[in-house]
């Protein structure tokens, strides 16, 4: 019974290579809206069935880590950008195994679990954006988002780099957090994690890098205002949330 | 009085946000909108450091309970005044050199962020504060690198610059996740209290807890302040705007000298992660100046110069010369952003007049006419040897007696004596017709440089390490085994007499004319053309990990 709670766990805070499950489940559905609900409620299952746990193998944070790793490592290869931010997605929550035996309530968890999924449900909206106005979202395929829907390329940079865990976006209290309760239990892991963020910071770059910069493109509309002040007051809300909720538990 | 510390880096922060939501009705008045905030800005940190500088101490503000805080203290005021001073400059510079440029408002954006970040940086009083302002501006580095957003080159290079701050970024959250775990507190004071209180606490893995602190905080400092193998970043981001190198270059690349002096508690404590950083500063000194003099682009040969300093800097710090590294750091910065700034000026009126006065300089450098009589050889040889030791040993006597007892300060008078030695030698290779008044200009500008280099260092060291007991515990903590000091001093001395002894037989019975380099020069040559094939093997590597990635998505299908 244990291990097949464990199985589901494993899926819904993917753990390779019941990770590829969702993945695949993300690459299938190509509603954006859609594939913002299933980041934001996917990992929350996943604390879910980890809570009727007493408390989790000593392997299992480690096997987390290499999952995160073996990510953030993929993403660097991809082009498509819908597939990034599920890869993105999967690199991020498995590091949540890290916190999981540190003696947070179910609250503390999902609080950390929603503040990484919010940037990428953003990240979701955009691609399916990108998708309309060009056909696809490919890096390097058309580039100069900067020149050419600089509303758009402005929201995009700030949505990737609350992925990538910059401060002060809760993605950075949670990698934070995540290393500080890593360092004292297995220091190899704590560098494990920090490892992980470097990658994802250059698949960051990388992405940026083949979208917003280039020449002016032919034109497509911009973003509108009102869609921009959504966007921005989401990411203010973002970075109020990540400093007054994550940022006090450090 | 106390809220001037929250006031100062937040005036950046709300010019940023004004221009922001106004950028479109301001239009070109938003460069002075940001100027007059940096110079407001710069007026406030002068009033902090007179206010230090007289003895009065503010408090520190704090904004949350646990982070957030904010102090004022003897190296925070000078950092923050350098700061503010160098961003008014850049400001200033700015708005006439960036206005054809598009992006003109979110320059200034990012610059008055940028400038933010700084002044928390140095005057962050806990972990986490210094932790958020340390990460951010490495990513609004590379977003000012990488300004022309049309441009992938230019990105290509920030990139660099972003990535290798990510691994000091690292290196510095370890460090943080070091101290906290062992002391249960954000605060450095806290923490700096803990460690005096009980220095020899054990950490992870057996070893000590400053030791283990001070080696990672060591590898953020060399990766942000470009020390050789994380130093390939430097050099390249010259695609970036003019003025943003010049902040980079005289303010942003000291990050690392900074550091080391936060932590001053932590390193006297971990005397051979001092000597590591004799080592690697030293080297990259060397390295810097060597691939800078192979260098016939300005901006790349400039990159190399600031490479040198840097290395010198942290040098500095490892032989305990903390005050002297923030020194050394401002002249730097000072001297360094006027290059940069002057840079494009010079190229131009260099094309209508080089306005290189023709004088024995110019006649042996570019002319390379040299005179047919010099002075005696044993003569300057026993000169070199002799008077920058005494215009040396003069300084530190008059300035103060007991700081030429400390090892650290010999090592650094020993430099000053190779710097004499360089001098004079070069001079003597001149082979000028005015001998006695070539050599009375070298050796009175050589006196006063270093009189006046040795008394600001030292009212630097009293300033901002007032207490003698840390002042000690300084020099203790850099000391090394006396054996490897002599040997140090004397390889130093035979390296400066067996140039001299070169420079006698090539004079009496060495081969005349000209002749072929050796195929070991040449290696040589190649080997710093290339820059070390640094780059190369980098570039390499990157493809590797990129191709690894791509394979893998393969074999698993992209999902």
């Amino acid at each position: 019974m244990l291990s097949l709670t464990l199985i589901l766990a494993a899926i819904f805070l993917p753990l390779f290579p019941f990770s590829m499950l969702f993945n695949l489940l993300y690459a299938r559905v190509r509603n954006p809206w859609l594939r913002s609900v299933i980041l934001l409620v996917w990992p929350l299952i996943g604390l879910t069935v980890t809570r009727t746990f007493s408390s989790i193998p000593d392997w299992l944070p480690v096997w987390a880590v290499l999952t995160s790793a073996l990510y953030a490592l993929r993403a660097l290869g991809l082009r498509e950008v819908g597939l990034w931010t599920g890869f993105m997605a999967t690199s991020s929550w498995a590091l949540l195994w890290v916190l999981e035996n540190d003696g947070l309530s179910a609250v503390q968890l999902e609080l950390f679990a929603v503040g990484i999924s919010v940037p990428l449900a953003l990240m979701a909206v955009l691609t399916g954006g990108l998708e309309k106005r060009y056909g696809a979202a490919y890096l390097g395929l058309y580039g100069g988002l900067a020149q050419t829907i600089p509303r758009f390329a402005g929201v995009l940079v700030m949505v990737v780099l609350a992925v990538i865990a910059t401060p002060l976006f809760p993605t950075f209290f949670a990698m934070l957090s995540i290393i500080i309760k890593a360092i004292p239990v297995m220091p190899y892991l704590a560098m494990g994690v920090g490892l992980v963020w470097m990658l994802w910071s250059w698949a960051g770059a990388k992405l940026l890098q083949g979208l917003i910069v280039g020449p002016k493109q032919a034109a497509v509309v911009d973003l509108g205002m009102a869609n921009m002040w959504a966007y921005v007051a989401i990411l203010v809300a973002l970075v109020m949330g990540g400093v007054c909720w994550l940022g006090v538990m450090l | 009085m106390s809220k001037l510390i929250i006031v100062i880096p937040l005036l950046p922060v709300l010019s940023a946000i004004f221009i922001q939501l106004t950028a479109a009705k301001l239009e070109r008045r938003a460069a002075w909108v940001s100027a007059m905030a940096t110079g407001l800005t710069f007026a406030l940190t002068l009033v902090v450091l007179a206010l230090e500088a007289s003895g009065v101490s503010l408090q520190t503000m704090c904004l949350t309970h646990a982070w957030g805080e904010l102090l004022s203290d003897p190296l925070s005021a000078i950092m923050g005044t350098l700061i503010a001073g160098i961003s008014l400059i850049v400001h200033l510079y700015s708005v006439r050199y960036m206005v054809e440029e598009t992006g003109y408002a979110r320059f200034f954006v990012l610059l008055d962020l940028m400038t933010a970040s700084l002044l928390v940086l140095v005057a962050a009083a806990d972990l986490i504060t210094m932790l958020i302002a340390w990460h951010i501006i490495g990513v609004l580095l590379y977003f000012l690198l990488g300004h022309d957003t049309r441009s992938q080159s230019s990105f290509r290079y920030a990139f660099w610059t972003f990535i290798t701050y990510r691994l000091g970024d690292i290196a510095l959250v370890m460090a943080a996740a070091l101290l906290y775990h062992a002391y249960g507190t954000w605060s450095l004071a806290d923490i700096f209290a803990h460690i005096h209180a009980d220095p020899d606490k054990r950490g992870l893995l057996g070893f000590s807890v400053v030791a283990e602190t001070a080696a990672f905080l060591a590898i953020a400092a060399f990766a942000r302040s470009a020390q050789f193998l994380l130093h390939n970043w430097l050099p390249y981001t010259m695609d970036g705007p003019t003025p943003v190198s010049a902040l980079m270059h005289a303010g942003i690349v000291n990050a690392g000298g900074f550091l080391v002096n936060r932590f001053a508690p932590v390193f006297v404590y971990s005397g051979d992660v001092l000597h590591g950083l004799f080592i690697v500063g030293l080297f990259t000194a060397v390295i810097g100046s060597v691939l800078m003099l192979a260098q016939n682009d300005i901006k790349k040969s400039l990159g190399y110069s600031t490479m040198g300093q840097m290395g010198f800097m942290i040098m500095e710090c490892g032989v305990g010369a903390f005050s002297l590294a923030v020194y050394h750091l401002i002249a730097h910065g000072l001297f360094k952003g006027t290059l940069f700034l002057g840079s494009g000026s010079v190229i131009g009126e260099a094309r209508l007049d080089d306005g290189v006065p023709k004088d024995d300089l110019y006649t042996f450098v570019v002319e390379r006419r040299t005179a047919k009589r010099r002075p005696p050889w044993l003569m300057m040889a026993a000169m070199t040897l002799t008077i920058p030791a005494l215009v040396l040993v003069l300084a530190h006597w008059l300035v103060s007696p007991a700081f030429y007892q400390e090892q650290g300060a010999v090592i650094l008078l020993f430099f000053g004596w190779v710097t004499g030695t360089q001098l004079l030698f070069a001079t003597f290779r001149m082979r000028t017709e005015r001998a006695a008044h070539l050599f009375t200009i070298v050796l009175a500008s050589f006196t006063v440089i270093v009189i006046g280099y040795t008394l600001i260092s030292h009212v630097f060291e009293l300033f901002m390490y007032p207490d003698p007991a840390f002042r000690e515990l300084i020099h203790r903590a850099s000391n090394i085994n006396f054996v490897w000091f002599d040997i140090l001093i004397a390889l130093t001395t035979i390296i400066i007499v067996f140039g001299w002894l070169s420079t006698h037989y090539a004079e009496r019975g060495g081969k005349r004319g000209p002749q072929k380099p050796r195929p070991v020069w040449l290696s040589f040559y190649a080997l710093i053309s290339r820059e070390f094939y640094l780059a190369d093997i980098y570039a390499w590597f990157t493809r590797m990990v990129l191709r690894l990635a791509a394979n893998l998505n393969v074999w698993f299908r992209w999902v």
